[in-house]
């Protein structure tokens, strides 16, 4: 054997032969049918997440939208529980009760601490 | 000098008109179309895996990866180009990552897979004396030079085709191709004169 006809750019059609003897594979059917098995359950398993995403996606949906409900109906109620702010300034400085802050100004006599200090600490 | 482009003579070769159009049946979900490519170039296929992995078996999933990889990949094909090679650059690649996963699993014991392929009690028994020892001395080669010998004097490739399948230079592929014959062509000597 020469290394020349080691570089014989051509097969050699008796080693070729023997090769594929050795590496011929059986049960050619069965490769392919299971190659096409392969090839159905790809197809089914790209079309089932379709259904799959859209379920999760309502559920997520549902309780999002359950939740969003829940903190408006929360957020509306405190709304509606609050006091109303007062319309003007003057109406904000209104005496809720007592002498009022006018009455304590105008006095000729000093007015009693507590009566000053509950004006300072009276809610309004 | 030979022309360097193989004829077609029993290297399972495909006319490339009707394997355009398969390949175009194939990307409009013609299951029977992708079917009809699968028969055509399944032996191919797994005799190529074969050579990179030795074992039957895994050479069988991976030839299997490669179909359903080349079927993704699918629309990428230039359908003006021979389809085999780029199915069989597929096909390799697909071996050699099982090979370098397996090769990361254990540390490997030789290819012992290559000389009795494993246990295939059905297979072995018409499993030739010869075919063994071609099997053990192809186990003996590095992947890469055993790949190329298979593509080219199996399955007719040229060495260009086979540079393109194995992302190698043309001129690594005639010397890893030299090297196979030498070694193989002593065995396949021997045991004529035997």
């Amino acid at each position: 054997m020469t290394d020349e006809r080691m570089f014989d750019h051509r097969p050699d059609p008796d080693l070729g032969a023997a090769l594929r003897r050795a590496l011929e594979p059986e049960n050619q059917a069965g490769f392919v049918a299971r190659v096409l098995a392969r090839y159905d359950a790809a197809l089914e398993a790209s079309s089932v997440p379709t259904w799959e995403v859209l379920a999760a996606w309502s559920r997520r949906g549902i309780a999002v939208a359950a939740a969003a409900a829940v903190l408006a109906g929360f957020l509306l109620g405190r709304a509606l529980r609050a006091p109303e702010a007062p319309a003007t300034f003057d109406a904000a400085f209104a005496p809720t009760g007592g002498p009022g802050l006018a009455a304590l100004v105008t006095a000729a006599d000093p007015p009693d601490a507590s009566v000053a200090f509950a004006s300072l600490v009276e809610p309004r | 000098m030979a022309p360097d482009r193989q004829p077609p003579e029993g290297a399972a070769r495909i006319g490339g008109v009707a394997e355009a159009d398969l390949v175009a049946q194939t990307l409009s979900g013609d299951r029977a179309a992708f079917g009809v490519l699968v028969e055509r170039y399944a032996a191919q296929a797994r005799r190529v895996a074969r050579a990179v992995l030795g074992d039957p078996d895994e050479a069988d999933d991976a030839a299997q990866d490669g179909f359903l990889s080349a079927l993704v990949k699918l629309a990428q094909f230039d359908a003006r180009r021979p389809f085999g090679p780029w199915l069989m650059r597929i096909v390799a690649n697909a071996a050699t990552d099982r090979r370098r996963r397996r090769q990361v699993r254990r540390a490997e014991a030789l290819d012992a897979g290559l000389v009795g392929g494993g246990p295939r009690p059905d297979a072995d028994a018409v499993r030739s004396e010869l075919a063994d020892h071609l099997r053990a001395a192809l186990a003996e080669l590095p992947p890469r030079r055993r790949t190329a010998v298979v593509l080219f004097d199996v399955e007719g490739y040229s060495h260009a085709e086979i540079a393109g399948i194995l992302g190698i230079p043309e001129g690594t592929v005639r010397s890893e191709v030299f090297h196979a014959r030498r070694r193989l062509r002593a065995l396949l000597a021997d045991w004529k004169g035997a």
